[in-house]
């Protein structure tokens, strides 16, 4: 695991910065505009309607029970990333091992 | 372009699923052997790293959105079976653990970004790219990146659309899909390229590995 730190430095900086400003375009920014993509666009057209089945155990990139301000949001957005991140490096990480057999 | 519950016709997220099982499990096959543990943490990495960029949504004039998908990226780098795994595992987190797309439709997500994205970034970059040259790369992992974006929109669009109640509506949500992500595929064109072209200075020996056929 420390080589993979040491090889993948700089990589892993990246991610750290993308985590990091990632509330700026995920909470802050969405809230400015509106978070609304082509597909919504197509989905409005059509009048279809989402009925979530599951929605995570962070819902939409946020901690449940946090209070709803931009501060916590973006506090929750940015933690939702760290973990997500960190199971995909465990992933990750895991096959590799299995891999190697 | 992750796609909700509700928005899928029954028997389409269905035919959808059978299709992403069949390619995960033939990708799962031709990687099974062949991968070393080199190659299998740069894939961890990306996918960590694709899974982060997904997270910077960028608000755009005209009241629209978009955020990076990786697919071609992934597909250039890892090639097609190995790069479609990795968008795989991050969908089925952002599934499972954010809600983000539904689980009726994750068959129809893994379809568009997991599969028409990779291959079609994949089979762009090859084509134009060949043996080398650093223009040439840039040109290959542009059209790759933006093509790719726009063809899985057009997918997208096909799914949502068609419903046997009500067929015609392909015609709307393919026009509406495949254009807006014409246009906005363009910034995920350059990005591409540019990662790609970072890569293939900094660490010359991953964009071989995708040059090998895996």
């Amino acid at each position: 695991m420390s080589s993979l730190l040491s090889r993948y430095r700089r990589a892993l900086i990246a991610i750290v910065i993308l985590l990091v400003v990632s509330p700026l375009f995920g909470v802050v920014g969405a809230e400015l505009v509106g978070y609304h993509e082509p597909l919504d666009v197509a989905a409005e057209a059509l009048g279809l309607e989402e009925s979530s089945i599951w929605s995570g155990l962070l819902p939409d990139y946020s901690i449940p029970g946090l209070p709803e301000d931009w501060l916590s949001a973006s506090m929750g957005y940015i933690i939702s990333g760290v973990v997500g991140v960190l199971i995909i490096l465990a992933i990750g990480f895991i096959l590799t091992r299995l891999s190697g057999k | 372009m992750h796609i909700p519950d509700g928005f899928l016709d029954p028997v389409t997220a269905g035919l959808c699923y059978i299709v992403a099982i069949a390619f995960i499990a033939y990708s799962i096959y031709r990687v099974r052997a062949g991968v070393s543990p080199e190659v299998a943490s740069t894939a961890s990495i990306l996918a960590a790293g694709i899974f982060a960029a997904q997270m910077l949504n960028w608000p755009l004039p005209g009241g629209t959105s978009l955020h990076m998908v990786g697919g071609a990226l992934s597909g250039i780098l890892l090639g097609p079976w190995l790069g479609g795994l990795v968008i795989f595992i991050v969908l089925l987190i952002q599934c499972l653990v954010f809600g983000d797309g539904g689980v009726t439709a994750l068959g129809a997500n893994v379809l568009n970004m997991a599969i028409v994205d990779v291959l079609v970034g994949y089979l762009i970059y090859r084509a134009l790219t060949g043996v080398g040259g650093r223009s040439r790369r840039w040109i290959g992992s542009f059209l790759g990146g933006w093509l790719g974006i726009a063809l899985a929109g057009v997918v997208c669009g096909l799914e949502i659309g068609y419903s046997p109640s009500f067929p015609y509506g392909v015609a709307v949500t393919v026009p509406v899909m495949g254009l807006w992500h014409l246009a906005l595929g363009v910034i995920e064109g350059l990005i591409t390229a540019l990662i790609v072209d970072y890569i293939s200075i900094r660490a010359p020996s991953l964009i071989s590995m995708g040059g090998a056929e895996r």
